[in-house]
């Protein structure tokens, strides 16, 4: 097996050159104990199994970030073969720099010479044959957005490549360092495959990786460069860089033709007028408007399409599932319904998801990203963000709704370790889609004439409450976290390719799926448990059998002198019947179209030919029957429901939230508002479900929002409350998952579920009682919250930051 | 800051399209190791194309390449107007 690795520096279209490698075979993973993408695949050709590790991308190996870190590390610690350099043509000078030190490193190497088209376009005219010759290295030209174009040269190549021995390594003449490098060559005992030569300059540039490595004491190299630097008066790194990049320019002057010096290029061009003063929020405000718009909001119109099949599925589930015997359900089917809903209320987001990685693909591409925190970097930084959280938090939900799964996901480009940690502990205060339901119900039962200021309110203060999380955050528990300096390449403009945006978008989707359901139906499990068990007493199981022995003796009633009636005279058959009837319902619904409804009914005939006449009647005795069948089902679902609740009553985490109550009730949360938060942590839809069928009782016709608003127990200041503790509320499930798998640490996880739930607590415990000592109306409770965050955010704008920015002087 | 002698120039002093040559580079630690690592080294051309539209970071040109940079990081590299 050949170990290839694929070396370049960023934006030099290394991914692109991977994807053409490995197409859609590739492993994602995490290198060991970071979050830097690890990305591996494994193929074959002509008989040889080759393993491609794509490494980040870096402009040189120094020890400072993490990327240069890993990738060096990873170079030292594997065995491999052959090293692809990947160089943006047109970027040919600045390229050579990673390449020298890659050559230096004595392994085989093949480059790949990218973006010949750009180059082409800039007028550079490369000697190709020459700068091999020159390099001594085999040279394959490619236009990176040409898909599938030259993998078998590559792989040719690579192979070719993999059966050299290097006898003698590159040499760049380091002039007054040689003796240095050479006498510390022979300090090192250090067996490798890679040269001496490199690990004694990288020594000299007191790589503390290095110096580990070759067991070299950091004093030694010291000494050495005090003298070098009292000898020759230079600076060891910045003659390093300076003479990499002396020896870059030679080659560059043998091997390229400028044809024209200063061409305008397309991308100054186009810069021009994105990055313009007046132009660039418009331009910015544009975009952000038409991510939103196609994905959240046309996202959200295609689930209606995809939603039938979710619940096709979930039918077909539910007939496979033991049929309800009268109002009693067998676990087995409570159960499994449960689950089912579960899964499909996070499978339902799949299409806005997958709208969505798409078009962070498409700006990744097309060399947005580092343009958006050009422009706005200079808010963020105030709060202890960076400008690239711009995206993260507009996923986020900057307005009505969106999701902090693939906010928290995009964090990943943000190049300073403590403004993305910030983010990801921010982006979960954004507006989440499923947030919406809620508060809309709430809007609905207690704020109807005030729904448009009240909802102005909700979706606007979030992103105060998240910079005002991001500074506390950034000041207290992210204080001592690693920032980098925010120096950044604004690349040209790339167009996107179809299939690697459909690659990106779909593997992107498929990590959801993996990851974030599995962990989910866990959860669904235990929360299942801790909602069924202990159960109902034996005193209301009889209760509610009375009861529906009284709609079954009203039912038989009706329909005894019925023609039918033999059909019907026994319990286990009328049980048959009210399922039939149920289900039938609710594969009607689904059913469009005049033939689908055909099909439907000739399908359910050949199965009960005996009772679906009952159903679908087309005589007027039958339809006696089916009229008293609906009114038994009717009768039969209330009881269900409220065995349910009186279930969710007894059950554990009625307790739990019982239990909670001397504290809640300050907020003016009772029991039942508790398990709808506590059940709310798996997905936030369950809120207006656990909600909704608490309040449901089964008994009316109402909606949800006027049962609500009738019930008398809540007023809109516990309504005010209740939302404002939704809008601060911990984040679902989820989203900690993905939080847990971008910050690599249970910790930060733990504390993203809990700083939320208290900040919650605190504060709608604290504008509840205000608002009961000062008589304030829901509205003034609401008003009053978003102008104090307001304010605390404009007064923490304007207090300066010790932390703001990197650190001048923070050196080794 | 006053900018009337070359000597007291430094990156974030020039002027919009105002070309200068790096003299020297004050930062330590990981910010030198990434700008002389994205060519930012002594000799080196470089252009302040724009403002951010709030005025921090800045925008440049150096060898071929776009680069963003903050006012505060600009600062720490002395220039001399070309």
């Amino acid at each position: 097996m050949i170990k290839v690795v694929l070396a370049g520096q960023p934006n030099s279209g290394k991914s692109t050159i991977f994807n053409v490698l490995s197409g859609v075979n590739q492993h994602v993973a995490n290198y060991p104990g970071v979050t830097v993408d690890k990305k591996s695949a494994t193929l074959k050709f002509q008989g040889e199994q080759f393993e491609i590790v794509d490494l980040p991308g870096t402009y040189s190996f120094s020890t400072y970030s993490l990327e240069e870190m890993v990738a060096k590390n990873f170079l030292l610690d594997e065995g491999t073969d052959v090293i692809v350099n990947v160089v943006d043509a047109s970027n040919l000078r600045r390229n050579l720099y990673l390449t020298f030190q890659l050559l230096e490193l004595g392994k085989p190497i093949v480059m790949i010479l990218n973006m010949m088209d750009v180059a082409e376009r800039r007028e550079l005219e490369i000697d190709v044959d020459r700068l091999s010759e020159m390099l001594n290295i085999p040279i394959i030209e490619t236009v990176g957005t040409k898909r599938g174009g030259k993998k078998k040269e590559i792989l040719n190549a690579i192979s070719r490549a993999g059966k050299i021995t290097i006898a003698e390594p590159f040499k760049i003449d380091y002039m007054e360092f040689e003796s240095f490098i050479s006498k510390i060559e022979k300090m090192i005992t250090y067996d490798s495959t890679i040269s001496k030569r490199w690990l004694a300059i990288k020594a000299l540039e007191a790589d503390k990786v290095i110096l580990d490595k070759v067991n070299i004491d950091k004093d030694t190299i010291k000494d050495m460069t005090s003298s070098i630097h009292a000898k020759h008066d230079l600076d060891v790194d910045q003659t390093f860089a300076r003479v990499r990049y002396d020896s870059a320019d030679v080659v560059y002057h043998k091997c390229v033709k400028e044809k024209n010096k200063n061409l305008d290029t397309l991308t100054a061009k186009a810069d021009r007028i994105i990055l313009n003063k007046w132009l660039a929020f418009p331009v910015l405000g544009f975009i952000i408007y038409l991510i939103y718009q196609l994905s959240i909001v046309w996202g959200y119109k295609l689930t209606n399409y995809t939603w039938p099949l979710l619940a096709t599925l979930k039918n077909w589930v539910v007939t496979l599932l033991p049929p309800p015997d009268l109002h009693n359900v067998p676990m087995m089917t409570d159960f499994g319904i449960w689950m089912v809903n579960s899964a499909i209320a996070l499978l339902n987001y799949v299409p806005i998801f997958f709208i969505l990685f798409a078009l962070i693909a498409i700006l990744e591409d097309v060399g947005y990203m580092p343009r958006m925190a050009f422009i706005l970097d200079r808010i963020f930084r105030k709060f202890g963000l960076h400008g690239q959280s711009t995206l993260p938090l507009v996923l986020g939900g900057a307005f009505v709704g969106g999701c902090a799964v693939p906010g928290i996901m995009a964090t990943k480009g943000i190049a300073d370790d403590r403004a993305r940690l910030a983010t990801i502990l921010t982006v979960p205060y954004m507006n989440c889609l499923a947030k919406v339901p809620f508060y809309t119900l709430l809007l609905g039962a207690f704020f109807k004439e005030d729904m448009g200021l009240m909802m102005f309110f909700i979706s606007t203060v979030t992103l105060f409450i998240a910079l005002i999380v991001a500074r506390l955050t950034t000041s207290t528990v992210l204080q001592n976290r690693e920032t980098a300096p925010f120096i950044m390449e604004l690349p040209p403009y790339h167009l996107p390719t179809f299939s690697g945006v459909l690659l990106r978008a779909s593997q992107r989707v498929w990590l959801y799926i993996k990851k974030v359901m599995t962990i989910v139906l866990a959860v669904a499990v235990v929360l299942f448990v801790l909602l069924q068990f202990p159960g109902v007493s034996t005193e209301k199981k009889a209760e509610f059998s009375q009861q529906m022995n009284k709609a079954l003796s009203q039912f038989d009633k009706k329909v005894q002198n019925n023609k039918y009636y033999t059909h019907v005279d026994e319990v286990s058959e009328v049980s048959a019947l009210i399922n039939l009837y149920d289900s039938y319902k609710a594969q009607r619904m689904l059913a469009g179209s005049k033939s689908a409804v055909a099909s439907l009914d000739a399908a359910f005939l050949a199965k009960s030919p005996k009772l679906f006449p009952l159903v679908r009647p087309q005589d007027k005795e039958a339809k006696k029957v089916s009229k008293a069948t609906r009114k038994l089902s009717k009768a039969n679902k209330k009881l269900q429901i409220e065995t349910k609740n009186e279930k969710i009553t007894n059950s554990f985490l009625g307790m739990f939230g019982r239990a909670l109550e001397p504290l809640t009730q300050y907020a003016g949360f009772d029991w039942r508002v508790n398990v709808a938060f506590l059940s709310s942590f798996a997905a936030r839809e369950s809120a207006v479900a656990t909600l909704g069928s608490i309040y449901e009782k089964g008994k009316s016709n109402l909606s949800p929002e006027e049962s609500l608003a009738q019930d008398g127990t809540y007023t809109p200041i516990h309504a005010a409350s209740m939302l404002l503790f939704m809008i601060l509320t911990p984040p679902c499930i989820a989203t900690m998952v993905v939080v847990k798998l971008q910050t690599n640490s249970y910790r930060w996880m733990l504390f993203a579920i809990f700083f939320p739930t208290a900040l919650g607590v605190v504060l709608s415990v604290l504008f509840f009682t205000l608002a009961l000592k000062f008589n304030w109306s829901g509205v003034d409770m609401m008003r009053n919250f978003y102008l104090s965050a307001a304010t605390l955010t404009f007064v923490l704008s304007l207090i300066k930051t010790k932390q703001s920015g990197w650190q001048v002087g923070k050196s080794q | 800051m006053t900018q009337t002698t070359e000597a007291t120039l430094y990156l974030c002093d020039l002027k919009q399209n105002q070309k200068g040559i790096i003299q020297h580079c004050a930062a330590q630690g990981m910010l030198k190791q990434k700008l002389l690592s994205m060519g930012f080294i002594p000799g080196a051309e470089i252009t302040m194309l724009r403002n951010a539209p709030l005025r921090d970071p800045i925008e440049i040109g150096i060898h071929n390449c776009l680069v963003t940079i903050r006012r505060s990081e600009a600062a720490l590299l002395k220039v001399e107007a070309a």
